[in-house]
């Protein structure tokens, strides 16, 4: 909370770590003006965290812009707008089955938490190279869910890949 | 217009040598600026500039104000109310994300204050892209009335730049003129009491290495130096701290075959003076690195050891800054003998390693034309003081 705004985490855009402390990048959206902006934190920094209920759902479909989302227990449907869930978004596909977290503030759905590790499958990339299993040395690749992340070199189209929802980093291929 | 700045001391004397050479270099910058250091370890600062009081918790010097991070519960108390009674807290510069003390905290969010405090966290150096990344991005505080803002120091354009401060810029010219680089080598080897009267013609003559490193066995780099110096003489300048009794130990175990002097712990104008008064330098930490890099001149730095040996990826975003500079051959020896230097997961005095820095030191012009290029690119990026305040001029 920063001062009456209540700003929610959309993203961590990378870290970096010193002696002293870390800084991370994140993409944060105003649940009060719904816009949202790129920051710079410093891990000193404190604030009043808001307290927000969090409900288990499995999305049930995607309509456009709209994921409408279906509460395992009360089977109430809610929905979200693509911009809420920001980059998450692209993580996901209509046949997904895995649960995930809506977050409510005030008894209205603003944001979602996924499974820290999902996996995906590419649908295209660059073609692999052999023997280069070091992972220091990364290409794009779009996942079938259509959106982007970088992957280690010897990934390959229709490779299974695992990784952390985070920050959209790999963690390991799928076996 | 009046700034805070705010230092805790981290370890060693890194962070508080960065604070007070940007303290001196804001001054420099910008007439009638009021400076106000709060400042965790008085004792570690005095040691750098010897006009800290120890015994003051707030003080006057060189027209700035010092103040001891912890507010004393006596008489000094009514003193920081007192200088902030009149001038409260508008624009703060918090050095490497050090947070604040809690007496300043309170003034800072203090509810019944509405003015727009502007603060900017100050990062550490470092080479590596994310600096040019995170450079004059907005942060956070808790309040919409203490705005923040990242800056990054850096190597490359779109960073803050490094300080230039005047000591500093007025040293290196003073040494970068051959004629009067020997003259001037005389007065600070007389000044320091490095030799006796009779033999400051000598030592000021010779090829100086100044070694400032971490804990490690010196041997490979004292049989470079003697091998070096079976043609040329050379005078070693060990400094005070963690590197000297390895250096010295390894000078021993050698025979002794070149002259060695230690050094006292230096003041900071002192440090830089012998730093860039030296042919070649063994730096550790960024402030001393970015000094050694300034100068134009052969060095190798060692970068402080972390964990799965992450000062690597350090060491090889500075060599990647630096390769540009350089023809490429006469850049494989620099690159070798840095990450050589720096492939180590920790410090000891048993700790060896496969640094040869012989080719660095045999008078080579390609390659010192590649040291000072690099040090022409650093200098085109302009102060990071006069970067500082036309950011905070843009933002307040």
């Amino acid at each position: 909370m920063v001062g009456k705004d209540v700003l929610v985490v959309q993203r961590m855009l990378g870290n970096k770590g010193g002696r002293g402390g870390m800084v991370t990048k994140l993409r944060v959206k105003n649940l009060l003006t719904g816009g949202t902006s790129d920051l710079g934190l410093d891990s000193g920094e404190k604030f009043e965290e808001v307290s927000m209920d969090m409900h288990k759902m499995k999305l049930s479909y995607i309509d456009g812009e709209t994921f409408v989302f279906l509460d395992q227990e009360s089977f109430e449907q809610y929905e979200l707008s693509k911009e809420d869930l920001g980059d998450n978004a692209g993580y996901i596909t209509p046949d997904d089955d895995f649960d995930v977290e809506i977050t409510f503030y005030e008894g209205k759905p603003v944001g979602i938490v996924l499974p820290i590790a999902i996996d995906r499958t590419i649908t295209y990339c660059e073609p692999g190279i052999k023997g280069d299993t070091s992972g220091k040395s990364t290409k794009p690749a779009t996942l079938d869910s259509g959106y982007t992340v970088q992957v280690p070199l010897f990934c390959e189209i229709g490779t299974k890949i695992k990784f952390d929802t985070r920050d959209g980093s790999f963690i390991e291929r799928v076996k | 217009m009046t700034i805070d700045v705010l230092c805790k001391v981290v370890d060693n004397y890194g962070d508080i040598g960065v604070v007070h050479r940007l303290a001196r270099a804001l001054a420099e910058s910008e007439r009638g600026l009021k400076l106000r250091l709060i400042v965790d370890d008085l004792v570690a600062y005095s040691l750098l500039e010897p006009a800290v009081d120890t015994a003051r918790t707030i003080q006057d010097m060189h027209g700035w104000k010092i103040l001891s991070w912890a507010c004393p519960d006596d008489g000094s108390r009514a003193a920081f109310r007192q200088e902030y009674a009149t001038d409260p807290p508008r624009i703060v510069i918090e050095c490497f994300a050090c947070g604040r003390p809690d007496w300043f905290e309170a003034m800072l969010f203090d509810p019944a204050d509405s003015a727009v405090k502007t603060m900017v966290n100050l990062e550490y150096l470092s080479a590596e892209p994310y600096a040019v990344e995170f450079h004059r991005m907005p942060s956070l505080t808790r309040s919409p009335l203490v705005r923040k803002h990242l800056f990054m120091p850096g190597f490359e354009t779109g960073t803050g730049g490094l300080i230039l401060d005047r000591a500093f810029m007025d040293s290196r010219s003073r040494y970068s003129d051959a004629a009067s680089r020997k003259a001037e080598r005389r007065r600070l080897v007389g000044r320091l009491d490095l030799a006796t009267p009779a033999g400051a013609v000598e030592f000021a003559g010779r090829f100086w290495v100044l070694v400032f490193g971490y804990e490690r066995d010196y041997g490979r780099i004292v049989g470079d130096v003697a091998e070096f110096g079976r043609g040329t003489p050379v005078q070693v300048l060990v400094a005070s701290g963690k590197s000297g009794p390895c250096f010295m130990e390894a000078w021993d175990r050698a025979g002794k075959p070149f002259p060695a002097t230690r050094l006292p712990f230096l003041p900071q104008t002192d440090w830089d003076e012998v730093l860039v008064a030296s042919d070649f330098t063994i730096v550790r930490g960024e402030d001393s690195m970015s000094r050694a890099a300034l100068s134009g001149r052969p060095f190798l730095w060692q970068a402080y050891p972390q964990e799965g040996k992450q000062q690597l990826v350090k060491v090889r975003a500075l060599l990647d800054g630096m390769r540009r500079c350089f023809e490429p051959a006469s850049f494989g020896p620099v690159e070798t003998a840095f990450t050589a230097f720096n492939d180590r997961l920790e410090d000891g005095p048993e700790v060896r390693g496969d640094e040869g820095i012989l080719p660095l030191l045999v008078p080579d012009t390609v390659m010192a034309a590649g040291f000072s290029s690099f040090s022409d690119v650093l200098l085109g990026n302009g102060n990071l003081a006069g970067n500082l305040m036309t950011f905070l001029r843009e933002i307040v």
